[in-house]
């Protein structure tokens, strides 16, 4: 069953109507008034059937620390997101969504005053010469003030207090990468009239878990000049936060002791949340080439509403201290402390929000015209304004400028830091019985709520951007935006914002790939005969193999694999168990202390690839295979190495990001009924990046992470293949050979992966006509690492230190997969799979494959973790 | 208060948009991609998590979505 006939297919909007058109669009048009849900003011362009892949980067400048020099890197998100609609019946629409950032960089733990110096630059001495090598936190000093508490300066070189100095700066923290994964599915139902929509999600981070549910209607009426929306949305938050090895222990947290425990490596937070939300919202058409819209909303939110990396700092001044700092003999003396900042536990939002779209009949250009104020009651008010001008170009092209912005009120707890008019701790002296004694600060005495999160300031945003979509193919369009948003505080409506300290810009690049499924299965309905024959050109090879058949001259083919491997459990030498012992003795001897400290519990590497392929000729194909990494690993202590806070780094570490790109040709070497042959030959580019790093920690640089967590190999990489498929009635088998050559010796940090050599066989039956099991044998040979890391300078102690790798002598916490020694091996397999070509539905001809690939052996170099097995998932569609 | 004063506002100026009628078959332009009311649906769903992580109000209205964006 195709999807029903559309109003306007043209899928782009590049399409200017002659008068031929224009009346047998009027026809069209009313014959589609008669189908369901199309053509009401609620979803006036029809939604066809589509998926989508979306890859942005998103990075931010680096902030004005008052003039400290820091080489921590800004904030970076690099995202991935896959979207797919597709029509189940006519009446049915399922879509799901999934994005996966993975995030790093440096971001504000607190804001305190200038003149507390939190910011504290490493100096360090090398060879003579004073190098700066960042900054680093440090959330507790005393600085100097006046009698009436105004903050004063010191001299550098007499360190006695000088003026006034009000300024406040942004402390800064170092992220290791981390990784967010959300995924959601929605069901809907249209009837002529009206429509609901199910949905369900979840997202998923180390420290934040989140489901949600939403519930949306449509009531068309008045003959669909108008509809009414509305929706109830529930979201459940549970928060599982470890602190800041570096910052935790400055941090006063006594406000959420109920909710923090404590192991030997990590002290944690636990916190729930929910977000209830209700949207009212109305479309109206007004005249044939405009419709506007208006909204309300109302969002309910309760429980911990924290950042919990979040802290205030408080600066505790006693107005009638004891004894006098002889620097600041006028004046008081302050203790600056830091406090996990602390928000109400309820906050109601409301919204209401207007829109106008006007379609310009001279340029067939469209105007978007938004805006929305929004209210809490944290006294935030904010206004955004937003404009789109769409305006398609020589009907394959459309470009849309940007405009939009925002501008908040500040939230009435938010505070940049306070000055709490009491000791921190009083001291006493008592001249009758001689004793000194203490008197803590009293709690009361502070705000219920506080945060001096910038997001809860008063400023303005300004951003602006592009975006340009080009139809590459019938139903295929790949889309290009860029967008730069600046932060400040004088641009806030009235233009009293916050100060500069807590100004910040960003930019973000993205690019998409849309396939309209709907027009393509308009397409293949229309030419459905003459490609019949080449779904069943040869049954599918199982999901894990790559480069197995090529497509008809002319045709395109978008796919998607997604690849996930594990390892965990007995560690292995050779192919035998390593032991505890055995490990830390031999598995890093060419270390600083010639010893193990920790080993991986688990590793996890996702890889999500998307296959292009096009087919100039018959006997050639050009393949393009951009990819998207994310890869996660736990490590623990080994037996009889006693665990060093200061030294081990038992945390998860995650890295992702851009994968290498791989490009490849293949060319038919012979095809007959029964037999088919061909060679792949490609190289993969080193997109992905090999200097993936963890944080500093304890005030020590932690170094390039491990081989293995890097995204690429660094090198170009030379990847031929040579496969045979053979098919005879409900039987077919195949062979492959490929390998991967590095044709560079080592990478930009110094090392090049091992060569690569995979031999596989096949065979398939075809359990139904169009779903076929395979079973696999698979061995792969992958040579160790050559070379090995660059040293990374780095700081250590307030020391730069020439070497903070892992292994290194400033940095002696190390596993055995920190060596290139253990890397690489002789590996068996075997593959059980199950390919499917859709014979007929919404799904009609397109591919899915999965396959387990089950380790049988392993003969690794080194001390390596055994292998669970690999997955890969397919999804393919020729057009 | 202010939210029922840009309320009352909005619904006003919609009410008295609405009037002209415009039957099914002039409803051609409408129905363009780019005169849709969410026109670039793939690239919106990232900007506004942009938006919602580092601005107070969330952006868009049907707020389904996860995650801390603590950075």
């Amino acid at each position: 069953m195709k999807p029903p006939l559309r109003v306007w297919p043209g899928w782009g909007g590049a399409v200017a109507a002659t008068d031929s058109q224009k009346s047998a669009l009027k026809a069209l048009t009313l014959a589609a008034l008669a189908l369901p849900g199309l053509m009401s003011a609620g979803n006036a362009a029809a939604e066809e059937d589509e998926v989508a892949f979306q890859f942005s980067h998103y990075q931010e400048g680096r902030r004005n620390l008052a003039g400290v020099e820091s080489n921590l890197k800004p904030i970076e998100v690099e995202s991935l997101y896959g979207f797919g609609r597709v029509s189940l019946t006519d009446r049915i629409k399922f879509i799901f969504n999934y994005t996966q950032d993975t995030w790093s960089g440096a971001t504000p733990i607190t804001t305190a005053p200038v003149v507390a110096n939190s910011n504290r630059p490493i100096v360090a001495s090398r060879d003579g010469e004073t190098v700066i090598a960042g900054a680093s936190p440090f959330i507790s000093s005393r600085v100097f003030l006046d009698r009436d508490f105004n903050l004063l300066s010191q001299d550098p070189s007499t360190g006695r207090a000088a003026g006034v100095d009000p300024a406040a700066v942004h402390v800064m923290s170092m992220a290791s990468p981390e990784i967010r994964r959300q995924g959601d599915i929605n069901l809907g139902y249209e009837w002529d009239e009206s429509a609901v929509n199910w949905g369900f999600g979840g997202s998923v981070e180390d420290d934040y878990f989140s489901w949600f549910s939403s519930l949306n209607g449509r009531l068309d009426f008045n003959q669909k000049l108008t509809s009414l929306n509305m929706g109830f949305s529930y979201t459940g938050s549970d928060i599982q936060a470890n602190f800041d090895h570096d910052a935790a222990t400055y941090i006063d947290k006594v406000a959420f002791q109920h909710q923090i425990s404590r192991t030997l490596s990590k002290e944690t937070i636990r916190g729930g949340r929910s977000d209830a939300s209700w949207n009212l919202g109305l479309t109206q058409i007004i005249t044939k080439s405009a419709l506007a819209t208006a909204s309300l909303g109302y969002t309910h939110s309760q429980g911990y509403l924290e950042n919990p990396y979040k802290a205030m700092t408080i600066i505790f001044a006693d107005p009638d201290p004891l004894v006098i700092n002889p620097s600041n003999p006028d004046g008081l003396v302050g203790d600056v402390r830091a406090f996990l900042e602390q928000r109400p536990d309820h906050r109601n939002q409301w919204q209401v929000g207007a829109g106008y779209v006007q379609h310009i009949g001279l340029l067939d250009a469209a105007l978007h015209a938004n805006y929305q104020f929004f209210q809490d009651d944290w006294d935030i008010h904010a206004h955004t304004f937003r404009l789109e001008w769409i305006q398609p170009v020589a009907t394959t092209w459309t470009v849309t400028p940007r405009f939009r912005y925002y501008s908040q009120s500040a939230a009435d707890f938010y505070k940049p830091f306070l000055l709490s008019k009491q000791a921190h701790n009083r001291l006493d002296f008592d001249p009758d019985s001689g004793e000194i004694s203490i008197t803590p600060f009293d709690r009361d005495k502070l705000p219920d709520n506080f945060s001096s999160d910038h997001r809860l300031s008063a400023y303005g945003a300004l951003s602006g951007g592009i975006v340009v979509n080009k139809r590459i193919a019938k139903g295929l369009a790949l889309e290009a935006g860029f967008e730069y948003y600046t932060h400040q505080g004088s641009l806030r409506l009235d233009g009293e914002g916050e100060n500069s300290f807590a100004d910040f810009d960003f930019f973000v690049a993205n690019a998409n790939l849309k396939v309209n499924l709907s027009t393509l299965g308009r397409a293949l309905a229309d030419g459905g005969q003459a490609h019949a024959h080449h779904h069943h050109h040869g049954a599918p090879a199982p999901a894990g193999v790559m480069f197995s058949h090529l497509i008809p001259a002319g045709q395109t083919m978008v796919g998607y694999r997604y690849m996930w491997s594990r390892q965990a459990g007995d560690m292995l030498r050779g192919t035998a168990y390593a032991s505890d012992a055995d490990i830390v003795r031999n598995g890093c001897t060419a270390g600083f202390t010639g010893r193990c400290r920790v080993n991986p519990i688990e590793m996890n590497m996702g890889m999500h690839m998307l296959d292009l392929m096009y087919a100039p000729y018959d006997w050639l194909n050009l393949m393009l295979m951009p990819q998207f990494m994310d890869m996660d690993m736990n490590v623990r202590m080994l037996d009889g190495v006693r665990y060093n806070a200061m030294k081990d780094h038992l945390h998860i570490h995650e890295t992702g990001g851009v994968g290498d790109l791989g490009m490849y040709a293949l060319f038919r070497l012979f095809s007959s009924a029964n037999h088919n042959a061909n060679l792949s030959l490609g190289v993969t580019a080193p997109t992905g990046s090999v200097d993936e790093t963890l944080r500093r920690i304890h005030r020590i640089d932690k170094g390039l992470i491990h081989y293995g967590m890097q995204l690429g190999s660094g090198t170009w990489d030379f990847k031929p293949s040579l496969t045979y498929t053979g098919v005879d009635g409900t039987w077919s088998w195949g062979a492959q050979m490929n390998g991967t050559v590095r044709m560079e010796s080592s990478n930009e940090s110094g090392y090049a992966l091992g060569n690569a050599f995979q031999s596989s066989a096949w065979g398939g039956y075809n359990v139904l006509s169009w779903l076929t099991a395979s079973l696999r044998w698979a061995f792969t040979y992958q040579g160790q690492i050559q070379g090995q890391f660059y040293p990374t300078p780095g700081v250590a102690d307030g020391r730069l230190v020439d070497n903070v790798n892992m292994g290194s002598r400033a940095n002696p916490s190390v596993g055995a997969m920190d060596f290139p020694g253990s890397y690489g091996g002789r590996y068996w397999d075997v593959g059980f799979g199950l390919s499917a070509v859709v014979p007929n539905g919404s799904f009609q001809g397109h591919r899915f494959g999965v396959e387990w690939l089950q380790p049988v052996m392993d003969d690794v170099n080194g001390y390596q973790q055994a292998r669970v097995g690999a997955l890969s998932a397919t999804w393919g569609l020729m057009f | 208060m202010q939210i029922v004063k840009y309320g009352v506002l909005s619904g006003l100026v919609l009410a008295a948009a609405a009037c002209t009628p415009v039957a099914p078959w002039q409803r051609g332009v409408l129905a363009k991609p780019h005169m849709a009311l969410n026109p670039n649906p793939i690239d919106a769903v990232m900007r506004n998590h942009n938006y919602s992580s580092r601005e107070a109000a969330p952006a868009g209205m049907a707020g389904m979505g996860g995650g801390c964006g603590c950075y």
